[in-house]
This record gives structure tokens, C-alpha cells and sequence, in this order.
């Protein structure tokens, strides 16, 4: 097997990236290392003083924590539907794009849960979770899930890259030894004999297989941890799917931001053309659709019950004084800004797609901290002569410079990863992939017509 | 000077604090239910200020039917309106018999200001009359006044006989006299037949003596039993201006069985093992998952293994 010319175009065209580690790249390591290094001075503050240094208390006892770790593990749905999904369907234009969301799985996959483990008290207990499982408990089958769905995620990502790593392996790239050994190593002696394309081929499609419902379970039972409770604005039969659509929609956004920001830092244009852009945009609007549905569905029934508790949650995200402008937020610039900026031809275009995508991702966040921490402001059992810190939950700066460390994390992760592997595949594409790849032509009413 | 100071402050708030706390102890039901005499106490120094409570002793008897007598004290307090069951404290119970007491013994009030002495009743003479007169004192503390309660009854003694015949069920009870050392039958006595329940005897049925002292009483054949079929009938006669309360039990097989003990659910969802669905279905989903990541590390290992084409680098013509 040898590379086709095209092939050969995509390798020269991102050699100097996974070559050099430039200045700008060594500034924005040094930057993301510094917000991670105020993250671990957090850290340590919090563990050394004990979790009174933030915001959750007796009655809240969830906040920014745990809304990061849903969101995260929300995102890491790009890699696992948006590539898995295109995979099963041989959709061709999925190439260039899958390389950098199965990296956004990994990441989130790893970065997620760390978050929990901030969230818990006795950290030495940790291991009693494996030890002693309850298995009546939705945060056991959490553990499990999440476990799981990691494990398939990297599988999934280095069955896609082994084809790859033996290209870095022959290129004789001028890069460190240990580098090149690792390339050795990882490439697991991929010479692409047929019965080694054999293997690949069908464990590729047995975890594209795989990779689907699996993180449909796991981001339902993320839900169920809160639907499987009694409390108001949770418990909810369509919490499942409702997790599920927002987590793949959020997924989308991330992926459009990330690919949006390669095309500019390394003039990718050719590669992520306007096409993937709009193509994904399209999933997005159907995403952001369902995703309206199933929130004004969720709402609508709490607020006709008006059921005590339930009314009160309501009360607090429909009230301006209380939650009401940022659950206006959350709605306008996750559902519908989305929807109208990919409807319209004139805004659907790369940059417009991917600002819609960038407030809609944050919009996403807002959602997931007005699940989690209105509900808890609500107890069933009436407070009374407590203080407000102890029913009104406000984050602390540890609390935030924890949010941010994640954030910075998973930007150092993905700049050192795309250091070490292509971000668009090269073994993906086969001998007539250039005549596919080129950017769709558009016509003066920017639709799609055929090249 | 300062330390000495301080170590005298904190001995003053120390005492305060035992002050305050034997208040509370004292006065406040439901706080311990500790068994100890309180009479002895140092009074509260709070309290010698203020009037002394004057409690209430409500006294009265119950002659068993295992000729023995129980004798009841309840000791209760109303300050400001509210009436406080008195703990801790001491009942002495007494026989007065033809002006001259003697005690009997003494029982500390429970958490409920209540006190059982339980009395052979062949232990007691009655007097002249053929009535035995007891009384029961608490002596007051510097909290509180003294209180005291007597009760005069006639010795008397009711016995219960359950008859089944065919599907009909009845007791025969019979009320009897035996004060004067005589058996007289007590007749025109109305007396309740009563079933053990689980916090205070329930009525079933009542029957007035005919001038044998006797009354033959059907009970329903549908009360629920213990777990056996067991139910405890009992015979009583409540504050009677001669004899007082009288009662009297017997055990029968005539309930329906009934077990007082919760079905046992090994596997429920709030059992300590899980629903064999729910394992099933984990392990079912865990394995099958697991399953297609161990094939794909087969397929990884045999893709290692596999013959390389002899020098045929991907990628050598690529520039350096």
C-alpha cells in the first residue's frame, strides 16, 4: 500500500504541525498551564481547608461541579455520534472532521469526571465504589458507564489513528526519538497487508457499532441520577432523552468551534471547507429543534401540574429577580439563535455557524447549572433559622478557577495532542477521496449545488 | 490574677449550665428517660425564687387476675397552661389500715409521670370493713409541693372461662366477692370483654352479671390474631365505687393468623442485594460491551502478529 498523491498533499500540508512546536503554541501551552496551576492552588486550598471554601452546603450540596462534569461529558458526544453515526452511514464528507471529534470525546471523557471527584467529600473512600458497588445506585451505574464509554472512546480513537501512526512511523519526520518510538510503537507493525486492513476494518465498525447506544446509556444514566430522585424539576420520565439530544446537540457546537478554530489557525480551508460547516449546521438546527421541543415539553407539563414544589422551581427560573434572565438566555441562545442562523442562507456560513455554535455551547452550560442548583434551592423540607449562604448557593472563586483549570485543560490537551497527531486523518482517505473533498460550490442564493 | 479570674468565670458558667440543665431534665419531657430519683436534688436556684408547682396525683388500683394488685400513680403538673408529665420522681405507696400506715415500697416515675407498684394480694390484710385503703405520696421537693392520692377497694376477683360451641364463640365471665373472706357473686355488674391490641385493649363485646355473677358474652370469630391465631381476651371492670378496676386475661386460638413481621424482600431495590433483573441486565450490557472490546483487542494482537510485506515502508517516498 502506498499513499496516493492526495494523501501525500494532506501529509506535506500538516508536517510542520506535528514537526514544530512554535512560539505561539509554547505561549498558549505556557497560558493554559498557568490557569491550571491557579486550578491546583484551588485544589489544594480545598482540600486542605475542606469544601467550606465553596459555595455547595447542606442543602445545596451540587453546583458549578457538577454542571461541568455534565457538560463535559455532554461534548464528548461529538466524537462518539457525529463519528460513529457518519461511519455507519459511509457518509464521505464525515473524513476530514471525525479526526478532531473523537479527540473531543477523549478529552471530555477524561476531563469530565474529574469534577466528581472534586464534588466528593472522602476521596480515600474512592475505591469503595469498585470495592463495595450498590448496584440499585444510578451513581454506580455512572461509574460503570462512564468507565466503560472512556475505555471505548480511546479504542475508537487509536483504531482510527494506527493506520496513521505507521505513516508518521515511515515518513522520517525530524522530530525527537521518543516520539518516533512512539510512533513505532503505537503503529502496532501496521505494514496495510489486506489481513491488516481486515482487522481494522472490522474492529472499526464493531466499535462504531458499539459506540452509539453505549453513550446513549451513558449520558441516561447521567440523567437518571437526577430523574431517579424525587426532587422537583428532576424527577422526569423524559430526562433520558432530553440529556441524551442536549448532550449530542452541545457535542455538535463544540465540534463546529473546534474545527472552525483549525481552519483558521492552520488554513484549513480546503480541508473543512464551508461544506462541513453547513452540513453540520443542518444537524445542529435539526438538534436544536428537538432539543426546544423537549424543553418546552419538560416545562409546559411542570407548570400546568402546578404541583407545590414543581411550581416553585418554575417560579424561580421564570422570575427576572431570581433565575429568569439567565434561563431566557439559556433558551434564546440555545434554541432558537441556532435554529435562525442556519435557516437563513445569508448567515449560514462559517463564521456565523460557529459564533451560533459558540453561544449556544455556553447557553448549554447555563442549562445544566439551572438544573442542577434552582432545584436544590427548593428542598422538600421547609428551612427554617438558616442562613442564606446555606440555602442560596453562590460560587466561590475555588469554585471557579476549578471551572476554568477544566476548561484550560482541555485546551492544552487538544493543542499537545494535535502536536502529536495529524488533526485531519491522512490513511482515511483512499484513492478517489480528491475529487470528494474539494469545497462544494455555491450558487448566489449560497445553497449547495452539486461540483 | 487574670487566670484565676477566668477559671472562676468559667466554674460560674459551669454551674449555671448544671442549673439550667437539671431544670430542663426535670421539667421537660421526652428529654432522657434515665430511671433516678430526683427527690434528693439541690433545688434549681432559679426556681427558689419563683412559687413552688403544686403537681396532681391521680392514684387507683387494678386487682389481676393472678391475685395480684397493681397499684397506679400518675404524677402531672400544669404550668402556664400546659400539663407536664412529672419523671424521675418518687411514689411511695402505702397500706393505711385502721389509722396506721405502712409502706408498701416506692416506685420513680417513668418518662410518661407514671408509676406501677405491683402488690401480692395476698400480702395485704383488709380492715374491719373487709377494704384495703392504699395511698401513694410523693414528698415534694424545693421545687415542688408534696402530693398524695388514696383509693379504698374491696377485694373481688373475676374470672373468665372461653367457651367454643360449634362455630360459635363466647366467654363466661363471673364476678365474685371475696372481701369478707366469703364468695359472693356480684350481680348487675356490667363488665367489657376486651382483646389485646397493640397499643391499648380494644372493646368486642360487654355483658351484664346475672345474680350468679356470671354473664356469657359471644365474641366475634374474625379478630385477627398474632401469627399463630392467638388473641388475648380479657375481662374488665373499670372504676366500680366498691372493687375499682378489675381484670382479668385468657390466650385463645380463636384469631386469624396474622404475622406482625414485614414480608422479607431479599431482593428489592432497598435490599442489600439487588433485583436479579437488574443484575442481569448489568451484567448483560457490561458484558456485551466489554465482550466487543476484548474481540477488538484479539483483532489487535492478531493484526501485530500478522507477516509484514518485506520493506515496504508506507511512506518512503516521502521527503525528509
Amino acid at each position: 500500500m502506498e499513499l496516493n498523491k492526495f494523501q501525500q498533499e494532506l501529509f506535506e500540508k500538516q508536517r510542520p504541525v506535528i514537526e514544530k512546536f512554535g512560539k505561539k503554541t509554547w505561549g498558549w501551552t505556557i497560558f493554559f498551564l498557568l490557569w491550571i496551576l491557579v486550578g491546583w492552588y484551588a485544589l489544594y486550598l480545598q482540600i486542605a481547608k475542606g469544601h467550606s471554601v465553596t459555595g455547595m452546603r447542606d442543602n445545596v450540596v451540587w453546583g458549578l461541579y457538577i454542571a461541568n462534569f455534565i457538560f463535559f461529558i455532554g461534548i464528548s458526544y461529538a466524537g462518539a455520534v457525529i463519528s460513529g453515526i457518519l461511519h455507519i452511514l459511509k457518509v464521505e464528507w464525515r473524513k476530514p472532521i471525525i479526526r478532531i471529534a473523537e479527540i473531543i470525546t477523549v478529552i471530555s471523557t477524561i476531563i469530565g469526571p474529574i469534577y466528581i471527584l472534586l464534588c466528593v467529600g472522602r476521596l480515600d473512600r474512592l475505591h469503595h465504589l469498585f470495592l463495595y458497588p450498590r448496584l440499585q445506585s444510578p451513581i454506580t451505574w455512572d461509574v460503570f458507564a462512564i468507565a466503560t464509554y472512556f475505555t471505548g472512546s480511546v479504542i475508537f480513537l487509536y483504531l482510527a489513528l494506527i493506520k496513521d501512526f505507521a505513516i508518521y512511523r515511515d515518513a522520517k519526520l525530524n522530530i525527537p526519538k521518543w516520539k518516533q518510538k512512539a510512533y513505532k510503537i503505537l503503529a502496532l507493525g501496521y505494514r496495510g497487508t489486506h489481513g491488516q486492513k481486515r482487522h481494522i476494518k472490522i474492529s472499526t465498525n464493531l466499535m462504531a457499532i458499539v459506540i452509539v447506544p453505549l453513550a446513549i446509556i451513558v449520558h441516561s444514566v447521567l440523567s437518571w441520577i437526577f430523574g431517579m430522585t424525587l426532587r422537583p424539576g428532576w424527577h422526569s420520565t423524559i430526562f433520558g432523552p432530553y440529556f441524551v439530544l442536549a448532550a449530542i446537540y452541545s457535542g455538535t457546537g463544540v465540534l463546529i468551534i473546534a474545527m472552525w478554530v483549525y481552519r483558521k489557525m492552520y488554513k484549513l480551508d480546503s480541508l473543512l471547507t464551508d461544506k462541513h460547516f453547513i452540513y453540520l449546521g443542518y444537524i445542529m438546527m435539526a438538534l436544536g429543534a428537538g432539543y426546544g421541543y423537549f424543553t418546552f415539553s419538560e416545562y409546559l407539563t411542570d407548570w400546568f401540574s402546578s404541583e407545590k414544589w414543581n411550581s416553585e422551581v418554575i417560579e424561580k427560573l421564570f422570575n427576572p429577580a431570581k433565575y429568569g434572565w439567565w434561563f431566557l438566555f439559556a433558551n434564546v441562545a440555545g434554541i432558537t439563535l441556532p435554529i435562525f442562523i442556519v435557516a437563513f442562507p445569508k448567515t449560514r456560513k462559517p463564521n456565523w455557524i460557529a459564533l451560533a455554535s459558540f453561544f449556544m455551547v455556553i447557553a448549554l452550560w447555563v442549562k445544566r447549572y439551572l438544573i442542577i442548583v434552582p432545584t436544590l434551592e427548593s428542598p422538600l423540607l421547609p428551612m427554617q433559622d438558616t442562613r442564606i449562604e446555606y440555602v442560596k448557593y453562590s460560587a466561590t472563586w475555588v469554585e471557579w478557577a476549578l471551572t476554568f483549570a477544566g476548561i484550560a485543560t482541555f485546551f492544552l490537551f487538544f493543542t499537545l495532542l494535535s502536536k502529536f497527531i495529524t488533526i485531519i486523518p491522512i490513511s482515511e482517505f483512499g484513492e478517489t477521496e480528491k475529487a470528494k473533498i474539494p469545497a462544494v460550490e455555491m450558487d448566489h442564493k449560497n445553497e449547495i449545488v452539486p461540483a | 490574677m487574670k487566670q484565676v479570674f477566668k477559671i472562676n468565670k468559667c466554674r460560674k458558667v459551669a454551674k449555671q449550665l448544671i442549673i439550667a440543665g437539671t431544670f430542663i431534665f426535670n421539667f421537660l419531657p421526652g428529654i432522657s428517660s434515665a430511671q433516678a430519683d430526683s427527690t434528693k436534688k439541690e433545688a434549681p436556684a432559679v426556681a427558689e425564687e419563683s412559687t413552688l408547682i403544686s403537681p396532681s396525683l391521680n392514684f387507683l388500683t387494678v386487682q389481676k387476675g393472678d391475685n395480684s394488685i397493681d397499684l397506679k400513680a400518675a404524677l402531672t403538673a400544669k404550668l402556664k397552661g400546659t400539663v407536664i408529665k412529672l419523671r424521675t420522681l418518687k411514689i411511695t405507696f402505702l397500706q393505711v389500715a385502721d389509722d396506721a400506715e405502712k409502706e408498701l415500697g416506692f416506685v420513680i416515675t417513668d418518662g410518661f409521670g407514671k408509676a406501677v407498684f405491683n402488690l401480692k394480694a395476698d400480702s395485704v390484710k383488709p380492715d374491719k370493713e373487709g377494704k384495703l385503703n392504699f395511698k401513694a405520696v410523693f414528698a415534694g421537693n424545693k421545687q415542688m409541693d408534696a402530693a398524695d392520692g388514696e383509693v379504698s377497694i374491696k377485694r373481688a376477683r373475676l374470672e373468665i372461662t372461653p367457651v367454643k360451641t360449634d362455630s360459635l364463640l363466647s366467654v363466661n365471665v363471673k364476678l365474685i366477692d371475696i372481701g369478707t373472706g366469703k364468695e359472693i357473686p356480684v350481680p348487675e355488674t356490667v363488665l367489657g370483654i376486651f382483646v389485646h391490641r397493640s397499643f391499648k385493649p380494644q372493646k368486642v363485646a360487654e355483658g351484664t352479671t346475672d345474680e350468679n355473677g356470671e354473664a356469657t358474652v359471644e365474641v366475634p370469630n374474625n379478630l385477627p390474631g398474632d401469627a399463630k391465631g392467638n388473641i388475648t381476651l380479657m375481662a374488665k371492670l373499670d372504676e366500680n365505687e366498691m372493687y375499682g378496676n378489675l381484670e382479668t386475661a385468657v390466650v385463645q386460638k380463636w384469631g386469624i393468623p396474622v404475622s406482625d413481621k414485614l414480608n422479607e424482600l431479599p431482593r428489592a431495590l432497598w435490599s442489600a442485594h439487588p433485583p436479579y433483573w437488574m443484575m442481569i441486565t448489568f451484567i448483560v450490557l457490561m458484558g456485551t460491551v466489554w465482550g466487543h472490546y476484548l474481540v477488538i483487542l484479539i483483532q489487535l494482537f492478531r493484526l501485530r502478529k500478522e507477516e509484514p510485506a518485506p520493506d515496504s515502508p508506507l511512506v518512503e517516498h516521502l521527503s525528509t
